[in-house]
């Protein structure tokens, strides 16, 4: 493999050369070897040997996400477009028979108070006259104001940035504070690939392993992002580079009650990342969370 | 001559034991009188039953059947009704007079503004749709990378995470809605008369 090269040109450079290499000597290997049971044993060594070669070690992480619980706030343009919808649709429609009914009632009404009026002249009396539709209609409200809704926005909720229950209208990302090297950094939660293991596995062994109960759907078996972290030049070895992060997409179904409170997690709207995660760590990771 | 009556006699008495062995086992060498005695005894409980309209019952259950069978093939000849779609069928309440609104006049400016509106709706969707597919496309771009990477890295895992996963649908998800439920609430139990009607062909 090519040493590592000095100043910021030679760097991609470097990389570039020894992409290329990796990928010739894979080439002259597969070249040599032909279909015989012989070659089986030989390309899984290869396999092996191919890992050990490469200078990265590779880590999975989950983006665990919890999805709009409320519709969003409507736009001034959607709610004008809303009001003027239905505005068109009223005067485009026919009378209803509860609107019939309305009118009838209206019409009787002014019937009696004019004075020369007599009841026997109604051909039905189906008892209508006990039961207007106005009072109907004053009951049903009646009856909606009994009922209380919980509230859309509570603003203590939405500030307390470890609640599962916060901007009920945005999706929300989960961050844990998890040792890398030498510092403490908020991501999302990773864990070592280990042999054996595919890469969802690893993704579902680091949601198992944070201190709070999740259950997850999984959304595929490929991941949806890469980031690749290259280690100081003090800590870089031959055989070791950097780490490479591959992220998979999982959708919060339901949460277990024994969460701990101080456990170091945090649920963040896409906005609201920059804050608290690297830069470069948000430009990778921001591309593949569809907000809302 | 004489040798061909020898001979019929012969096969007479070869025939009338084969018989007699075919009819009953141990009787080859009895009499045909002897023989007749045991078939008579074999079929005397089948003959001693008493049978009542033997030859009705079966006539009358045949004559039963083939009436059922021509009904049948005069209802399939018959082109089976189509069931009539409800929602293609405007009801006579529509259609009535009484029901049509006057419809407003509208001024000038009241249209203006509606056009207007209109078309700052269709921008706005524009640009919200524009937006979407460039986060999609993002979002796709940023997949391609990963596994790109993952090639690089080792093939098997790349395999594995092209394999699709069959375990993930039926997947469902319950969409927004407008309040957030209530913790312990109980919701009134709602009866209804479904009066759907249900058409059989």
């Amino acid at each position: 493999m090519a040493a590592p090269c000095g100043g910021a040109v030679g760097r991609p450079l470097c990389q570039f050369l020894s992409c290329l290499s990796r990928t010739a000597v894979r080439y002259t290997w597969r070249r040599q070897f032909s279909a015989t049971s012989l070659c089986r044993t030989t390309l899984q060594t290869q396999r092996v040997t191919e890992r050990e070669g490469s200078p990265w070690t590779l880590m999975a992480a989950v983006c665990l996400q919890r999805l709009p619980v409320i519709s969003a706030d409507c736009h001034p343009v959607e709610q004008r477009f809303r009001e003027l919808t239905r505005q068109m649709e009223l005067e485009k429609s026919l009378f209803s028979d509860h609107e019939l009914r309305l009118l009838e009632d209206a019409e009787r009404m002014n019937r009696k108070q004019t004075g020369s009026y007599d009841s026997d002249e109604e051909d039905d009396n189906r008892g209508q006259d006990i039961v207007l539709a106005q009072d109907l209609e004053d009951s049903w409200e009646q009856k909606l104001k009994k009922f209380q809704p919980a509230p859309r926005v509570k603003a203590d909720v939405d500030e307390d940035l470890t609640s599962v229950e916060r901007c009920l209208a945005d999706s929300l990302v989960l961050l844990a504070e998890q040792q890398v090297g030498s510092e403490k950094l908020w991501l999302l939660p990773q864990a070592e690939w280990q042999e054996g293991d595919t890469l969802r596995q690893t993704a579902e062994r680091a949601l198992a392993s944070l201190p709070a109960g999740f259950s997850a759907t999984f959304l595929s078996n490929a991941p949806c992002g890469v980031y690749k972290y290259k280690l100081p030049k003090a800590a870089r070895t031959d055989s070791l580079v950097g780490t490479k992060v591959f992220f998979f997409k999982a959708v919060l179904s339901a949460m277990s009650p024994s969460a701990a409170s101080n456990a170091p997690l945090m649920w963040l709207k896409k906005s609201e990342m920059q804050r608290f995660v690297k830069p470069a760590y948000t430009m990778k990771v921001e591309r593949f969370i569809l907000d809302p | 001559m004489v040798l061909g009556l020898i001979c019929r006699g012969l096969s007479r008495k070869t025939v009338a034991s084969s018989v007699l062995s075919g009819e009953h086992h141990h009787a080859v060498t009895l009499s045909p009188w002897i023989a007749s005695v045991m078939t008579l005894k074999t079929s005397a409980p089948l003959r001693g039953e008493p049978k009542k309209k033997k030859k009705v019952d079966p006539r009358r259950e045949l004559l039963m059947r083939e009436r059922l069978k021509k009904k049948l093939k005069r209802m399939e000849k018959i082109p089976p009704e189509y069931i009539p779609i409800e929602d293609f069928v405007t009801p006579f309440k529509c259609l009535d007079d009484t029901r049509v609104r006057s419809s407003p006049r509208l001024s000038f400016e009241e249209s203006e503004g509606r056009a207007m509106l209109l078309k700052e709706w269709s921008q706005y969707k524009q640009k919200q749709h524009l937006a979407e597919v460039q986060a999609v496309e993002l979002a796709l771009e940023a997949q391609r990378e990963a596994l790109e990477e993952l090639k690089l890295e080792s093939e098997e895992l790349y395999l594995a995470a092209l394999k699709p996963d069959p375990l993930l649908f039926p997947f469902s998800h319950k969409g927004p809605v407008y309040t957030p439920p209530k913790t312990k609430y109980d919701a009134p139990e709602g009866k209804y008369n479904d009066i759907t009607k249900v058409y059989t062909q």
